[in-house]
């Protein structure tokens, strides 16, 4: 019977893997050129995006419309906290295009001369609480954190934690150790509201957004609120110049930029 | 006449050798990028100091926990006879396979304010377990119990249960028995079990960031302060990853012997 | 105060069937080849195992009676075992282990250990207190067993096997050690054994077990002399045939030999011929002997100083001849010679 329950077992961990496998494994697609656009003739072939997390949704909806506008085009986007996907960079990752959540990342990379132009922002965005639906514990200020139990905060590596740091202490509010836990991204910071049992979070306006009923939201006063500005760069090292490029300018440009709009980034 | 010793396979001793290097160039390399000279003040920081006494107590509860309950359900599991015992204990096995997140999010299933347990643990007593040391602790016994179940468990069926049958014509009771015959003659394994469940419950991420969160002074253990500190501090990083290793180190050492010896 | 155990267990291929009475003072050795049944019997009757049908009781108290739904466990019977590979506790001392029964019992330590200790004494291992098991000779292994055993006061006291663990040289003292204990001890023995020396030495009474029946009981006087079954025979190294006799004609059921014996009856018969009675002669012989059978030899079994030389033909036999003849005639295996036996020596009783 052991013997039954080992082999069982093995099968069941080599599925488990098989099935990581498949999930990952990429498309090459290497189609002819497809009918032009209005704007630019169509570009093709591979790159990597590393994207800060508070990008996901917006970005996912930018990578389909460019490829759809550029078949041959193959995007793969990393999502994480700005401060690890540019301790990767800095580490040699492949990555062609950076797009971060704050400056002060992405000038670590220019000082290190990795970047191969400079960096634009591409959008800017704001932060706000969230709590749970129908907010039960009455939250209507930032003082108010101080006692309506945990509070997901980012990471102070990540920029939503280094903003949200810098709003606690414009409004000189200091919530207690002991009640903040601290996530790696604004996406698993959100996740401790929604999901777990976080009480509250200090996220993006467009993390609230797209978790919709999932949330109740309080605003932060403009007077203490930070502007979050995000700025887009090819890295030096990329392997595709022109298709690295080519994307940085479509984020830029009117098509992705009404995405984000929808998405509640405002514009740069 | 001494008989000639025959020369190792090569092959396999290259293959061995490569294997070794495999495991040995990582903590080699460790070693290289540890800040030597600033090691102990990168050690004795707030932080590292809060983490590594953090670790310290979870891991020995979430291993005095694994004891506690473990004991009674390894001696089910070799001793009596149920149907379903195979699911039974492929259940109390599963964490051994399971990604540690994935234990996370199933102990939030169970466990947070809106779990199946929970919930009524906070409607009904005003107990929270998310977010607390005691959730840590709970997250670290569900990964590491396993390893305690299924080292004394293989240790009670190979044990000679006749030893058993001697001590009660002897007149001693089941309770007695198993206090004076059963648990001495285990007694290495019990003691190998709870280093590993130890070792396993000390060096618990997944299900510890995900359950009970990533609080200083409550929740956040030193894998979880490493994790954090490799952007921000890496050389602290490096000098708590070094205090891991050589926990880790120790443990394997003076478990050497017991884990290929048969007790 | 008696000890009685009427049983019926089936255990794989086993179907034990036994009726057996041990009065206090007495010591029965249960004697049978290897599968019997024998140790069941003792872990019935230690509670080790349960019966299917029947009821035990020890010193008149019942112990397991399924029929009435009575389970005694074996930690509340008022029995000691000594098993055959001793099984000491090899995380204590001598000292511990005889201790281990009283304390079990609610003893407090200290008085628990004296105890052991006058018990050491008595078996003559009193030096042996703090020593592990694994450090110790089987005899004194054996004698540790039998105190550990002892030191509980049990009313039924059970021996596996006793001496079998035991070198030659060691056997015999022991054995004569045990004798005495067994003296001493006031409560019922039963003793398991598959060496008649054993069973001659120690033992009141004989039963033997063979497939899980009782097919003799009586002294070993009794048994030896009148055998039931070959088991026996074998034991003792005599020749066992069965037959019909009419009048002092035996003929042998499944051999076409026929037996002439001194005295004559009538009716099913065993017939005892010792292997000595039997002479070997190449030319079919003259003389008294009445018994005169054409034989062949099978094999040849050298036991020191005696040849035991196998025969078939008219009559299966064993003769017990000097190396010395077996030189002098030449025998070897496959020889056809003449077997002649007195009648006189062939002892035949009722079956």
């Amino acid at each position: 019977m052991r013997r039954k329950l080992t082999v069982t077992l093995a099968l069941v961990v080599t599925l488990a893997f098989v099935a990581a496998g498949c999930g990952s494994s990429k498309r090459t697609d290497t189609g002819a050129n497809g009918s032009a656009t209005t704007t630019a003739a169509p570009v093709s072939g591979t790159i990597t995006v590393s994207a800060a997390a508070s990008l996901t949704s917006a970005f996912g909806t930018i990578k389909n419309d460019f490829i759809k506008a550029n078949p041959g085009a193959n995007i793969t986007i990393n999502f994480g906290s700005s401060g690890t996907l540019e301790t990767q960079i800095e580490s040699g990752a492949p990555a062609d295009v950076a797009a971060f959540a704050d400056q002060a990342t992405m000038k670590k990379l220019a000082d290190k001369s990795l970047l191969a132009g400079s960096s634009q922002i591409f959008a800017t965005n704001s932060l706000v609480i969230v709590t749970k639906p129908g907010n039960p514990k009455n939250i209507k200020t930032l003082a108010d954190l101080t006692t309506a139990g945990t509070i997901a905060l980012c990471a102070e590596t990540a920029p939503c934690g280094k903003y949200a740091n810098q709003i606690l202490t414009t409004a000189t509010v200091s919530i207690p150790a002991s009640s903040v836990t601290r996530g790696q991204d604004v996406k698993t910071t959100l996740a401790a509201v929604t999901d777990g049992d976080a009480d509250a979070a200090i996220v993006y306006v467009t993390d609230a957004q797209a978790a919709g009923s999932k949330v109740a939201t309080v605003e932060i006063p403009t007077a203490q609120n930070a502007v979050a500005k995000y700025p887009i760069a090819v890295i030096k090292a990329t392997k595709d110049a022109a298709l690295a490029q080519a994307f940085m300018d479509y984020v830029l440009g009117p098509e992705a930029q009404s995405v984000l709009k929808a998405a509640g980034f405002q514009a740069p | 006449m001494t008989r000639a010793r025959r020369r190792p396979p090569l092959l396999v001793v290259a293959v061995a050798a490569v294997t070794v290097a495999f495991f040995a160039l990582p903590l080699i390399g460790l070693f290289k990028r540890a800040s030597w000279a600033t090691l102990v003040d990168d050690l004795t920081t707030t932080e590292s100091l809060t983490a590594l006494r953090l670790s310290l107590v979870c891991s020995l509860s979430a291993t005095a926990l694994s004891v506690l309950f473990g004991l009674p359900l390894a001696w089910v599991l070799a001793r009596l006879r149920f149907p379903g015992r195979p699911l039974v204990r492929a259940l109390v096995l599963l964490p051994l396979v399971l990604p540690p997140v994935v234990g996370g999010v199933a102990l939030l299933a169970a466990f947070s304010r809106r779990g199946i347990v929970g919930e009524h643990l906070y409607d009904w007593f005003g107990i929270q377990l998310t977010f607390t040391t005691a959730g840590a602790v709970l997250a670290e016994t569900f990964v590491a119990l396993p390893f305690f179940v299924i080292t004394v468990e293989a240790a009670l069926r190979s044990m000679n249960t006749r030893y058993e049958d001697v001590a009660a014509t002897l007149g001693a009771s089941r309770w007695t028995v198993f206090r004076r015959v059963t648990l001495p003659m285990i007694g290495p394994s019990v003691v190998a079990g709870a280093v590993l469940a130890w070792a396993r419950a000390l060096g618990e991420f997944g299900a510890t960031i995900t359950f009970a969160g990533n609080i200083i002074g409550k929740t956040q253990t030193l894998p979880l302060a490493v994790y954090l500190a490799l952007e921000s501090n890496p050389d602290v990083a490096v000098a708590m990853s070094l205090v891991l290793l050589a926990v880790s180190l120790v443990v394997i050492v003076s478990l050497r012997d017991r884990w290929l010896e048969r007790s | 105060m008696t000890t009685a155990a009427s049983l019926r267990l089936d255990l794989g291929t086993l179907h034990l069937d036994i009726d057996l009475t041990v009065e206090a003072g007495e010591v029965v050795a249960l004697l049978g080849p290897n599968g019997a049944g024998k140790t069941t019997v003792l872990r019935a009757l230690a509670g080790l195992q349960p019966i299917d049908a029947g009821r035990l009781t020890i010193d008149d108290q019942v112990v397991d009676d399924p029929a009435a739904g009575r389970f005694v466990p074996a930690e509340q019977r008022p029995v000691g075992v000594v098993f055959q590979d001793y099984l000491l506790f090899p995380h204590l001392t001598v000292l511990e282990n005889v201790a281990f029964g009283p304390r079990s019992r609610g003893i407090p330590r200290a008085e628990a250990r004296s105890q052991a200790q006058r018990w050491l004494d008595r078996v003559g291992i009193a030096d042996l207190a703090g020593q592990r098991p694994g450090k110790i000779s089987g005899g004194q292994a054996q004698r540790t067993a039998l105190a550990r055993a002892l030191a509980t006061e049990p009313r039924l006291l059970l021996l596996d096997e006793p001496l079998a663990a035991l070198d030659a040289g060691t056997r015999a003292s022991v054995r004569r050690d045990l004798r005495r204990h067994l003296i001493e001890y006031d409560g019922a023995t039963v003793l398991v054994t598959h060496d008649a020396l054993d069973a001659l030495a120690l033992a009141d009474r004989i039963v033997i077990l063979e497939a899980g029946s009782v097919t003799q009981t009586g002294t070993l006087a009794e048994v030896t002399t009148r055998p039931r079954s070959s088991y026996v025979a074998d034991l003792i190294g005599m020749n066992l045939l069965r037959g019909r006799s009419t009048g002092t004609v035996i003929d042998l059921d499944d051999h076409p030999g026929q037996l002439i014996t001194a005295e004559g009856f009538d009716g099913p018969v065993l017939a005892l011929i010792h292997p000595n009675a039997v002479s070997l002669h190449r030319i079919e012989p003259e003389g008294s002997a009445r018994n005169r059978w054409h034989e062949r030899i099978t094999g040849f079994d050298l036991l020191g100083d005696r040849v035991r030389v196998r025969l078939d033909g008219e009559v299966p036999l064993v003769a017990e001849v000097t190396p010395a003849a077996v030189a002098e005639m030449a025998l070897a295996e496959g020889d056809t010679l003449w077997a002649t036996v007195k009648a006189t020596e062939v002892t035949a009783y009722p079956s």
